[in-house]
C-alpha cells in the first residue's frame, strides 16, 4: 500500500487501513519502519483533541473486564474509543496468546469501539515504543478517548505512564492488608487506583480504600484518588469516569496535559535514540564483528569492552 | 449448607455372597448355558479359592490368508498386508511354485510363514531351506506353520531337525480334547484352531482351560490359532469379528485370523486397533482371578492346577491416567483392594446397580437423535422404535438449547443441524406425534433452555391426556458441567442452580417416575478429560445438586433415587470398565454421608455413549470396530442404557444405513453374546480390581480438591475444572501428535484407499423458513395480552425464589408463549452469561519438544517473521451457538507455543462480528472450528463479510466435523485449507506455514 492509501483511510477511519497502518508501525522491517515514521509524519496533522489513559495491573486483576464496563458506559454517550492491549509473548516460543476480546465481548463488537491487542514480542517494558504511535494513528483516526491495557510486570507501568495523560492502577482487596501489594514505584505513578472485585467482599474493599487512602495522605504530594469497583457488575463504573473526566479537563485547561505530553516527547526521543543507536552501532561495519564476538564469547570485563568500542566512535 | 466430611468415618458396606445373592433374587433360573455346561451369572470371592493363570505373552499375531495364483501377484499382496499390520502369513495351494518369487523382499526372519493346502511338502521345505541359505538366515531360526492333518514318522524327525520352529501338524482344539493324537509329536510342533462362538465371555474361560491343562500335562504352552468365522450376515460382519476377536484375545490365543468374506483391510486394521487403541495386548492373562470367568475355566480344568514360575518377564506400562501398570497381574498384587466383596444390588454397587442386571432386564437401547423439524425427526423416531430401539433420546438444535427461537438473527446458521428446532409446544406435540409416553421412555438433553423444553414436553402430555405419574424418560438438566466444558448455558451458574432446583421440586412431587437429572461425564471425556477426571468431576457435580436439591427442602430419598449418570465410554478397555465400577462405588460412598433410608439413594445407575471423539474420518469403516468395542466395555460395566455411535458420527449425522449398524452393534451383542447372562462377568480380575481401585483413588483426590475450593460451583468460577481437563485434552492431542499414542489410519497405518461414505445433509435455511412460517402463524392465533400476563409472571417470579419457575413456564407454554420467550422472560432478569476464557500455555510445547516436525514448525515461524516484520498471526474463532470448543483451545495454545500470535475471539460469535475482530487484529489467518454442521452457511458469511470490511486476503482455515463432500463447495467459496478430526496439529500447522511464506 501507498502512503496516501495509508493516510486517507487512517483520515476515514477506515477499519481495515486503520489496522493495515498499524501493523506497519509494529513491523521489525527498516523499509516498513521508514514508512511508518512518514505515516505518523502526517498523522500528527490531523491529530484531534484526546483523552489517552493507561490501565495497569497484576494479571487477572480485572483489567479487560474494567475496560469493557468503562468502554460500554463511554458508548452509551456516543463517544469514540480506540483500546490498545499489550499481552506478554512466551519467552520461549516467542508466540503469544491475545484472549482480551473475550473480557470485551459487547466492547469489541461494536462500531464505536477498536480494539488492538499486540504481542509485547518479549519486551520487558511490556509496552513497546510503537505503541505510543499507534495512539498517533488512533488519534487522527478520531478516536477521542485512548485505553492501554498493560499487564503490570517489569516497567511496563512506567512506559505506559510515559505515553499517556491519565494513569490507573488495578488492584485486589484479598492480597493483603497492609500495603506491601502494591509495588511502591506504582502507588507514585498512579493518578487513580481501583479496588476492584469489589463483589467479592465489600466490607475488605472498603476497608482497603481508606487505609490507602490515609497512607496517601501522608506520603503523597500530588492529588491521588481510590475507588472501589466492581468491573463484572460495572459498580461505580460511572463515578471513577467522571473522577478521570474532571481530573484531565482541569489538567488540559491549565495547560498541563499539553505541556506534559511534551515533555514526554522529549523522553520517547532519548529513548528511540539509545535502542536505535545500538541498533545502527550493530549494523556498522566497524563495529559488527566485534560487538557479535563479544556477545559469542562475553568479555571478563565487560565495562572495559564497552569504553573500547565506546572511543572507537568519531561523531564528526 | 450442611458440610461434610467425605470419605472418612464412614460406616463401610456390607459384603455380598452367593448366598446373599441367591436370597435378593425371586426365581434362580437365571443360567448361561455353554457347551452342555451350565454356570450361574454371577460368583463370589469365596467360591474361588485359587485361581489358574498361564504362561505366555500378552501379544498375538496378525494372521492373514494370500491364496497363491501366481507368484508375482502373491508376493504383492504379501507385501501389501504385511505394510498394513499383518506379521503373519498364510499361503494356500503351494504346489510347485517359486517360492523365491514369492517371498522376495519379504523378512522371512522376522515374520511368522504359513502354509496351508500343501501339496509337495518336500519340495516347499527345500525351497524354504535354499532361500534361507541363500539370504544368510539361519532356518532353524524360523517360525511358521504347515497346516497338516498328518505326517509320516519319517518326514518328520528330519524336518523338525531342519526347522524346529515350525508347526507340522494342525489339529482342531475340540477334536484334541476328545482323542488325544499319535504320540510321535512333539506337542510344541503342534498348531492348535479354534473357532470361537459368539458366547465370547464363556469362550474365553474355554481357551485358557485348554491351554492351562496343556501347560499342566506337557510342560509347555501351546500355540492356538483362533480363527474367527462371520455366521450371522444379518448384522454387519465387523460387530461379530470384533466380539469374537475379544474373546479369542482375552482367552489367550497366540494368533488370530479372519475367516470371513469381508474385505481383509478392515479385518486387520480391527485387530490393530484392538491392539493400539484398547490395549488388549499388554496385560498377559488379563481376566486371571475374574470369579465368573475362573470357574468356567476350572469347569474344564477340573479345579486348581497348581502353577510353576512363570518364565515371561513382567513389563511395566503407562495408562494416560498417568497409572503405572504391569504385564501381568497375580492374587499378590490385590492384596490390599478392599472392594472385592462388594456385589451387585446392594451398596455400594460395585458389581451392578440391580441384583440381576441383564439377566432380568436388558439395557435400554436409546439412540441420540433429531434433525431438522419436529415432523422429520418424529418419522425418524417411528422407524427406529419399530426396528427395535427401545426408549428414545431427542438431541435439539443449537437454537434451541441456548434459548432462541429459529427467527433470532444470532442462529441463521444453526437451525435444525445438531438436533431438532423447537419453538413451540405445538412442536413438541409433532415430535411425539403418535409415540405412547406413556410407554415409551424419553429423554431428552437439554440443559440451558430447560424450562421451556420441560414446560412444553408436560403441556404436551397433558394434551395427550397421559398422568404425568406415568411418565418415565430422563431430562439431562445438568448445567453444571456445561459452565466446565459443553458451553450451551444461557442464565450465570447461580440463577442456573435455582432453575436445576425448581425441576427437582417439580418432579420430584408431580413426576415420580421420571430423572430429574443426568448427571454427565460424557461431555468431560469429549472434551479431553481422562477417566479419573471425568468420574471425579461429574460426581462432584452430582454433590452439588443433592446439596441444591436439601436447599430447596426435599429429603434425600425425595430425589437421590431419581439422579442418573451419563458416562462416555473411549477405547481404553479395561480403564473405561474400571471407570464405571469405580463411579459406582464412590457414588455410595458420598451418599452415605446424607444418611439415606432408601439404599436406592446411594445406587448410581449410568447411561453410557461410546465415545464420538475417538472416531476419525479416516477411512470410516473402522469406526464399526472402535464403537463396538466401547460398546462392550459399556455393558460389562453394568450400564443401564447405551446409545452406540454411527460410523459417520465425525462427520455428520447418522444415515439411516450407518444408523442401523450402530442400532445392530447393541442386538447384537444383547441377542447373539452371553453378556445378558452374566453379571459383572469381570469382576475379580486381578487387573480389573487394580485398576478400578487406582482410578477410584485418584477421583477421590479430585474431588477432594473440589470439595475444599467449595464445591463445584466455587470451583467452577475459579475455573479449575476447566484448566484441568484442557490440560489432558492438550497432552492427549500431543500424545497423538508425536505417535505416543497410536491412532490407526491417522498417525500410523494410514490409506487413502477407502470409500467415502454416503452422508445426510440438512438443508437449513429451508429448515428455518419452515420453522418461521410456523412461528408466524402460532403467534397470529394467540392470546397476545394472556402471552404477556404470563410472560411478566414469569419475569417476576425470577426475581424471589418463591414460585417455582417450572409451574410458571407451563402456564406461558398452555397460552402459546414460544421458547424464546419464555427464555427472554427469565434472561430479562437474570441476564445472559458469558463465557470466561482461560487458555492453558506451554502444556504442548513441553509434550513436543523432541518432535522434529514441531521444530521445524517453530523454526518457520522466525523465517516467517524475519521476512514479514512480524509473527504469523491467527485469529482461532467459533461461530454462531456451538460452543464445543476443545478443538478450538488446542490449536490456540499449540499454535503459540510453536511461535504463532494467536488472537481467541470470544463464543457464540456471527460471522460479522469475527469479520470485525479480525479485521481489527489484522490477522493472516482465520480458523474456524465447526462441529455442529453450521459450516456451509456461517462461513461462507465470513467470507463475505470480510469483503464488505475491506479485507479479503485473509487466509480462511476450517476444521472440526466437516464432510468431506462439503470440501469442495467450501473451497469455492474461498476456504483455502480443510482440517478433518483427529488432525495432527504439527502437520497442520507446517501446511500453513508453508502456504504462507
Ligand atoms: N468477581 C469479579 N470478577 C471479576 C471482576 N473483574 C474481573 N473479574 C474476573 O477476573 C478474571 C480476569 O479478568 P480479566 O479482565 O481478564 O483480567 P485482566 O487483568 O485483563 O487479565 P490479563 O489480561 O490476563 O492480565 C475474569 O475471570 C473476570 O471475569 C469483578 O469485578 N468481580
Ligand atoms: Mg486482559
Amino acid at each position: 500500500m501507498k502512503i496516501a492509501e495509508y493516510i486517507k483511510g487512517v483520515k476515514t477511519n477506515n477499519r481495515a487501513i486503520l489496522s493495515k497502518a498499524i501493523t506497519l508501525i509494529e513491523s521489525s522491517l527498516v523499509k516498513d519502519q521508514e514508512l511508518a515514521s512518514e505515516l505518523i509524519e502526517e498523522c500528527l496533522n490531523y491529530k484531534s483533541k484526546s483523552i489517552r489513559i493507561g490501565i495497569s495491573g497484576t494479571p487477572g486483576v480485572g483489567k479487560s473486564t474494567f475496560i469493557e464496563a468503562l468502554g460500554l458506559h463511554l458508548i452509551k454517550q456516543k463517544h469514540k474509543i480506540a483500546i490498545l492491549t499489550i499481552d506478554p509473548s512466551s519467552t520461549i516460543s516467542k508466540g503469544s496468546i491475545l484472549g482480551d476480546k473475550t473480557r470485551m465481548q459487547k466492547l469489541s463488537n461494536h462500531e464505536l469501539a477498536f480494539i488492538r491487542p499486540s504481542p509485547n514480542k518479549g519486551q520487558l517494558g511490556g509496552v513497546h515504543n510503537s505503541t505510543k504511535d499507534i495512539i498517533t494513528l488512533c488519534e487522527a483516526a478520531g478516536y477521542e478517548i485512548i485505553l492501554i491495557e498493560t499487564v503490570g510486570v517489569g516497567q511496563s507501568e512506567i512506559s505506559v505512564q510515559l505515553m499517556t495523560d491519565l494513569f490507573l492502577y488495578l488492584t485486589l482487596s484479598e492480597n493483603g492488608d497492609d500495603l506491601q501489594f502494591i509495588k511502591k514505584g506504582v502507588l507514585e505513578l498512579s493518578d487513580i487506583i481501583v479496588i476492584n472485585k469489589m463483589d467479592l467482599n465489600i466490607e475488605k474493599a472498603k476497608q482497603v480504600k481508606f487505609n490507602l487512602e490515609n497512607h496517601l495522605q501522608i506520603t503523597s504530594n500530588k492529588t491521588q484518588y481510590v475507588f472501589t469497583c466492581s468491573a463484572l457488575k460495572k459498580l461505580n463504573i460511572k463515578k471513577i469516569w467522571n473522577q478521570i473526566e474532571s481530573i484531565f479537563n482541569a489538567k488540559w485547561n491549565n495547560n498541563k496535559i499539553q505541556i506534559n505530553r511534551e515533555k514526554q516527547n522529549g523522553i520517547w526521543l532519548e529513548k528511540i535514540l539509545k535502542a536505535g543507536w545500538l541498533e545502527k552501532l550493530k549494523q556498522n561495519s566497524r563495529f559488527q564483528k566485534i560487538i557479535a564476538e563479544s556477545q559469542k564469547k562475553p568479555p571478563k570485563n565487560p565495562r572495559k569492552k564497552a569504553l573500547d568500542i565506546l572511543n572507537k566512535l568519531s561523531l564528526k | 449448607m450442611k458440610k461434610i466430611k467425605l470419605f472418612s468415618n464412614t460406616p463401610g458396606f456390607a459384603k455380598q455372597t452367593k448366598k446373599d445373592w441367591c436370597k435378593s433374587i425371586k426365581k434362580r433360573d437365571f443360567k448361561i448355558q455353554f457347551k452342555n455346561k451350565i454356570f450361574d451369572p454371577i460368583y463370589f470371592q469365596n467360591e474361588i479359592e485359587k485361581t489358574n493363570t498361564f504362561d505366555k505373552n500378552s501379544n498375538w499375531k496378525i494372521t492373514a490368508e494370500i491364496d497363491i495364483s501366481s507368484e508375482k501377484k502373491a508376493n504383492k499382496e504379501a507385501l501389501k498386508l504385511l505394510k498394513m499390520g499383518v506379521n503373519s502369513i498364510t499361503f494356500l495351494n503351494f504346489k510347485d511354485h517359486n517360492l523365491e518369487v514369492i517371498l522376495k523382499d519379504i523378512q522371512i526372519d522376522i515374520i511368522k510363514l504359513n502354509f496351508k493346502k500343501i501339496k509337495k511338502i518336500d519340495f516347499l521345505i527345500n525351497s524354504l531351506l535354499a532361500i534361507a541359505k541363500k539370504r544368510q538366515i539361519n532356518s532353524k531360526k524360523l517360525v511358521g506353520s504347515f497346516y497338516q492333518k498328518k505326517i509320516s514318522k519319517k518326514d518328520y524327525n528330519q524336518y523338525i531337525k531342519l526347522l524346529p520352529k515350525f508347526h507340522y501338524i494342525q489339529i482342531d482344539i475340540e477334536s484334541f480334547n476328545k482323542k488325544k493324537p499319535t504320540n510321535y509329536y512333539n506337542p510344541k510342533h503342534i498348531l492348535f484352531t479354534y473357532q470361537p462362538s459368539s458366547f465370547f465371555l464363556s469362550e474365553i474361560g474355554y481357551l485358557r482351560a485348554f491351554r492351562i491343562n496343556f501347560e499342566k500335562k506337557f510342560k509347555i504352552s501351546p500355540y492356538i490359532e483362533c480363527v474367527i468365522k462371520v455366521k450371522n450376515n444379518k448384522y454387519h460382519s465387523l460387530i461379530e469379528s470384533c466380539v469374537k476377536s475379544i474373546g479369542s484375545i482375552l482367552g489367550g490365543c497366540n494368533s488370530l485370523i479372519m475367516n470371513s468374506k469381508i474385505e481383509n483391510k478392515l479385518n486387520i486394521q480391527q485387530q490393530l486397533i484392538l491392539k493400539h487403541e484398547s490395549f488388549l495386548n499388554k496385560v498377559s492373562d488379563s481376566l486371571n482371578g475374574s470369579f465368573l470367568i475362573e470357574k468356567i475355566t476350572q469347569e474344564y480344568t477340573n479345579g486348581y492346577q497348581k502353577k510353576e514360575k512363570l518364565k515371561h518377564r513382567n513389563i511395566s506400562w503407562n495408562a494416560s491416567e498417568g497409572i503405572k501398570l504391569k504385564s501381568k497381574y497375580s492374587s499378590n498384587d490385590i492384596k490390599n483392594v478392599k472392594h472385592l466383596d462388594f456385589g451387585a444390588g446392594t451398596p455400594p454397587f460395585l458389581r451392578g446397580p440391580y441384583t440381576t442386571m441383564y439377566c432380568n432386564k436388558k439395557w435400554t437401547i436409546r439412540q441420540y437423535a433429531g434433525f431438522s423439524t419436529a415432523e422429520e425427526s418424529n418419522k425418524f423416531y417411528k422407524k427406529n422404535l419399530k426396528a427395535g430401539q427401545s426408549g428414545l433420546s431427542v438431541a435439539f438444535d443449537l437454537p434451541t438449547h441456548r434459548g432462541y427461537d429459529s427467527n433470532h438473527p444470532r442462529v441463521s446458521g444453526d437451525v435444525g443441524k445438531a438436533g431438532v428446532a423447537i419453538d413451540s409446544v405445538e412442536d413438541m406435540e409433532r415430535l411425539f406425534d403418535g409415540i405412547d409416553l406413556a410407554k415409551t421412555s424419553v429423554s431428552m438433553t437439554m440443559n440451558g433452555a430447560i424450562l421451556p423444553i420441560m414446560a412444553f414436553f408436560i403441556v404436551v402430555a397433558k394434551r395427550k391426556k397421559i398422568a404425568l405419574s406415568k411418565i418415565s424418560g430422563t431430562i439431562q438438566n445438568d448445567i453444571l458441567k456445561e459452565f466446565m466444558v459443553r458451553n450451551t448455558y444461557i442464565y450465570p451458574p447461580k440463577p442456573s442452580m435455582r432453575i436445576v432446583s425448581d425441576i427437582f421440586k417439580y418432579t420430584s412431587k408431580n413426576m415420580p417416575k421420571f430423572n430429574s437429572i443426568s448427571v454427565s461425564g460424557y461431555h468431560m471425556l469429549e472434551a479431553g478429560a481422562s477417566a479419573d477426571l471425568e468420574i471425579a468431576y461429574t460426581l462432584s457435580d452430582g454433590l452439588e445438586y443433592v446439596r441444591t436439591g436439601l436447599q430447596a427442602g426435599l429429603k434425600i430419598d425425595d430425589f437421590a433415587p431419581r439422579l442418573s449418570f451419563f458416562w462416555g465410554v473411549g477405547m481404553n478397555f479395561f480403564t473405561e470398565i474400571a471407570k464405571i465400577r469405580a463411579a459406582r462405588i464412590l457414588w455410595a460412598e458420598i451418599m452415605q454421608n446424607f444418611h439415606p433410608e432408601n439404599p436406592k439413594s446411594m445406587m448410581l445407575r449410568s447411561h453410557c455413549q461410546t465415545s464420538g471423539w475417538s472416531l476419525i474420518a479416516q477411512n470410516p469403516q473402522n469406526n464399526i470396530t472402535r464403537t463396538t468395542i466401547e460398546a462392550i466395555a459399556a455393558t460389562i460395566a453394568g450400564t443401564q442404557s447405551l446409545h452406540t455411535n454411527a460410523l459417520d458420527e465425525a462427520m455428520s449425522l447418522p444415515t439411516e444405513n450407518s444408523a442401523k449398524i450402530a442400532r445392530d452393534t447393541q442386538l447384537f451383542l444383547q441377542e447373539q453374546t452371553d453378556i445378558c447372562q452374566t453379571i459383572d462377568p469381570f469382576g475379580g480380575s486381578y487387573y480389573l480390581e487394580i485398576l478400578t481401585q487406582e482410578i477410584l483413588q485418584k477421583a477421590k483426590k479430585h474431588i477432594k480438591e473440589i470439595e475444599k475450593a467449595g464445591g463445584m460451583s466455587k470451583a467452577i468460577e475459579k475455573g479449575i475444572p476447566k484448566l484441568k481437563i484442557e490440560a489432558s485434552a492438550i497432552k492427549r492431542q500431543a500424545s497423538i501428535d508425536n505417535a505416543k499414542n497410536l491412532i490407526i489410519g491417522l498417525n500410523c497405518f494410514q490409506d487413502n484407499e477407502y470409500e467415502d461414505i454416503e452422508i445426510l445433509d440438512i438443508n437449513n435455511k429451508l429448515v428455518q423458513k419452515t420453522q418461521i412460517k410456523k412461528l408466524n402463524k402460532i403467534k397470529k392465533n394467540r392470546n397476545e395480552q394472556l402471552v404477556n400476563k404470563y410472560l411478566n409472571k414469569l419475569s417476576k417470579g425470577c426475581l424471589s425464589d418463591k414460585i417455582n419457575l417450572l409451574s410458571l413456564a407451563i402456564e406461558a407454554a398452555e397460552n402459546k408463549a414460544t421458547l424464546g420467550e419464555i427464555s427472554m422472560a427469565c434472561e430479562k432478569v437474570f441476564g445472559r452469561y458469558e463465557a470466561n476464557t482461560i487458555i492453558n500455555s506451554g502444556i504442548y510445547a513441553m509434550e513436543q519438544n523432541k518432535n522434529s516436525q514441531f521444530i521445524i514448525a517453530q523454526k518457520l515461524t522466525e523465517k516467517f517473521k524475519q521476512k514479514y516484520g512480524r509473527r504469523p498471526r491467527i485469529l482461532t474463532a467459533k461461530l454462531g451457538q456451538d460452543g464445543h470448543d476443545r478443538g478450538v483451545k488446542i490449536i490456540a495454545t499449540s499454535f503459540a507455543d510453536i511461535g504463532f500470535d494467536v488472537d481467541i475471539a470470544p463464543l457464540f460469535q456471527t460471522p460479522k462480528e469475527i469479520a470485525k475482530q479480525a479485521i481489527e487484529n489484522d490477522v493472516h489467518i482465520i480458523g474456524i472450528s465447526s462441529l455442529a454442521g453450521g459450516h456451509k452457511t456461517l462461513i461462507p458469511s465470513l467470507i463475505q463479510q470480510l469483503k464488505v470490511l475491506g479485507n479479503s486476503s485473509i487466509m480462511i482455515i476450517a476444521g472440526g466435523i466437516i464432510p468431506k463432500k462439503d470440501y469442495q463447495y467450501l473451497k469455492n467459496k474461498g476456504v483455502r485449507k480443510i482440517f478433518g478430526p483427529g488432525t495432527i496439529v504439527v502437520e497442520a500447522a507446517l501446511d500453513i506455514l508453508n502456504e504462507l511464506i
